[in-house]
């Protein structure tokens, strides 16, 4: 038998030691092949793009990719053997895939960004387009009356349908009555009204009868309709996320139904109902039919929700787009990266409100 | 059946041990009477016999899926909130049917306040908020909150743990210091009962020696009745014993019931025997 002999480090000795990474070792063959693998088919590619016709998206598809594919497999194969080759496709693929969406979004800011930065100024967010022309030049007017519009929609719209909409799902999961499959059902189906519809509701049942002229409040409206869904089933996920302990607990301490909803449940999910509040909104914020349709337009500021048809950033670039002034249009094109710049703003809102676990 | 038998048991502790305290049998506080419950078409629970006197502490015990939760959620009207609920029989609270028709349910659970396996302080309050939530979710009166919040922490062994951060977020304490907080929090509504289900299954040794020493100060003034797995804690903090026991397919029922000294050192039923030991369940 034999004594294993090993000198423990001195303490200075460990005092040195240096934090190592020995998974992230890799053999040089697997490295060499790795890079082949990426470069061959990129070279080959670029040699395509300069010296053929084909256009840039058929290239990548039909040529990129499987290219990619083989390439990756017999580095694989190299590598790792057999079973490494499903291994490289999946890889491949799923990097391929999520390249695809991004530079979808991507192209869509770019383009917004190249086309409408060009609008962009202090006075484009904060002037409106009274005596302002398509053919005006830039230096003068901007959408500070369809913000103001937009937002007072919006807003409007917000304080219709977030009561209703947390209340529906109250009552889907705290009052948890019988005829939740319908309410729920009903809910569901709502979600898959086309905005022109929600627009029409309105205009036919507020603005034709004669209640209330084309004006925020009626676009107001027709938004409530669009964002009471989203809302509801976005606070109907988040409440079902609220332990039942807690109602249980509440009860237990002789608390009505009521109070268990009020000054429990509601606190506890309270960050999941702002970022239900923000979906709804982001949901609605682009809608152009219905505003068309039920807000109507106008070069002014109107800050009265009643009284006048009222302008809206979607309803200014649609009215903008296509006229045949390239300034026109560069403004239309600006709303639209103030539209997408407000969306991502609220978005942000959400990640960073609804981090907040709904109980600790 | 089983109740003659319980207060069979009792008188004989009586007299034993006549002069001490321990065994003082006060006035019954709660009973259940031929309770039998139901959850939807199975039967969990037949013909359940317990009384539980005044300021006394009664462990159940039994092997899980006996029925003895069931039968806790029963006590305060919790056991109604599930789908298909149903039960037979009575549960009397200081003579009452408490489900009775123009019984308040709201009612009952104030006087009969409720501890659960897992601590569950609202998150959404700070620790003080959260002593003082039963007040505001029962509406019920009470003048000097800052007593109230200082006694009952001090029930509950957590005042000097907590006295400098009254105002943090419940959520930024232990599990046992939570499960203290809610223990704080029952109390604060002045409870006659207090029931307490598996309250240290998710605790440390430590923390469980704590509620231990909480449960037993608490039981000078209140009803404690405490479900639990381990038998040394029922041993330690508890003056009566019922053993529950579902048998294969049939509904769990109280095999044996009595003072904790017997039910531990004497048990009369083999079954009873086994199980304190250790040998099944």
């Amino acid at each position: 038998m034999s004594t294993v002999t090993f000198d423990p480090a001195s303490l200075e000795q460990l005092q040195q030691q240096k934090s190592t990474r020995p998974w992230r070792k890799k053999p040089t063959k697997f490295t060499a092949s790795v890079s082949l693998a990426v470069v061959i088919p990129a070279l080959i590619v670029a040699a395509l793009f300069v010296t053929s016709d084909i256009p840039v998206p058929i290239l990548m598809v039909v040529i990129y990719l499987p290219l990619q594919l083989i390439a990756s497999a017999v580095a694989a194969l190299i590598t790792r053997g057999t079973r490494g080759v499903a291994d490289s496709m999946i890889i491949v693929n799923a990097i391929g895939a999520s390249l695809f969406s991004v530079i979808v979004l991507a192209s869509v800011i770019g383009s917004l960004i190249v086309r409408g930065l060009r609008a962009l100024s202090p006075h484009f967010l904060f002037q409106n387009s009274v005596y302002i022309s398509p053919s005006t030049p830039l230096d003068y007017g901007g959408i500070g009356h369809s913000l103001v519009g937009t937002l007072l929609i919006v807003f409007i719209a917000s304080l219709i349908s977030v009561p209703i909409g947390v209340a529906t799902a109250v009552y889907i999961t705290e009052v948890r009555g019988r005829a939740v499959p319908y309410v729920r059902f009903f809910v569901q189906a709502m979600s898959g009204v086309p905005s022109v519809v929600a627009g029409l509701f309105i205009l036919t049942i507020v603005v034709a009868t004669g209640a209330f002229n084309q004006s925020a409040f009626a676009g107001g409206l027709a938004y409530a309709i669009l964002m009471l869904p989203t809302v509801a089933r976005t606070a109907e996920e988040v409440l079902k996320l609220v332990p039942d302990d807690l109602r249980t607990g509440a009860l237990a301490l002789g608390s009505t139904r009521a109070r268990t909803v009020l000054r429990v449940v509601l606190p506890a999910a309270r960050t999941g109902i702002v970022t239900a509040i923000i979906l709804g909104v982001a949901r609605v914020i682009g809608e152009t039919a219905p505003l068309l349709l039920a807000a109507g337009n106008n070069d002014q500021t109107v800050v009265n929700p009643f009284g006048s048809p009222i302008s809206s950033v979607p309803t200014y670039i649609f009215n903008n787009v296509a006229l045949p002034y390239p300034d026109a249009v560069a403004r239309a094109w600006g709303s639209a990266l103030v539209l997408i710049i407000l969306v991502a703003i609220l978005f942000t809102l959400a990640r960073v409100l609804g981090r907040g676990r709904v109980s600790r | 059946m089983s109740t003659t038998e319980y207060e069979g048991v009792m008188e004989l502790d009586i007299e034993g041990i006549e002069q001490s305290a321990l065994h003082q049998v006060g006035p019954t506080e709660m009973e259940t009477r031929d309770l039998s419950v139901w959850f939807g078409h199975r039967k969990v629970l037949e013909g359940v016999n317990i009384s539980f006197p005044k300021q006394t502490v009664t462990a159940l015990i039994g092997p899980s899926g006996c029925g003895k939760s069931t039968f806790i959620r029963t006590l305060n009207r919790l056991h109604e909130l599930i789908p298909g609920a149903a039960l037979a029989g009575a549960v009397l609270y200081e003579g009452q049917d408490i489900y009775d028709g123009d019984v308040d349910p709201v009612h009952i659970r104030l006087k009969i306040g409720m501890v659960f396996q897992k601590p569950n302080p609202f998150p959404s309050m700070t620790i003080r908020g959260n002593v003082l939530s039963g007040l505001k979710l029962s509406g019920m009166k009470r003048d000097n909150h800052d007593d109230i919040v200082e006694q009952t922490l001090t029930a509950a062994g957590l005042w000097n743990e907590v006295k400098d951060r009254l105002g943090n977020a419940a959520g930024d304490l232990s599990g046992g210091q939570q499960q203290r907080l809610v223990i704080a929090r029952a109390l604060a509504v002045q409870p006659h009962v207090l029931l307490m289900d598996e309250p240290c299954s998710a605790l440390d040794p430590a923390s469980t020696l704590k509620i231990e020493e909480t449960i037993r100060e608490l039981s000078k003034e209140v009803t404690i009745i405490i479900v639990t797995h381990n038998m040394q804690q029922a041993v330690r903090v508890s003056d009566y014993t019922a053993f529950f026991l579902a048998e294969e397919g049939s509904p769990g029922h109280v095999v044996e019931q009595g003072a904790t000294t017997e039910i531990f050192g004497n048990p009369q039923e083999q079954r009873t025997l086994d199980y304190v030991n250790g040998r099944f369940g």
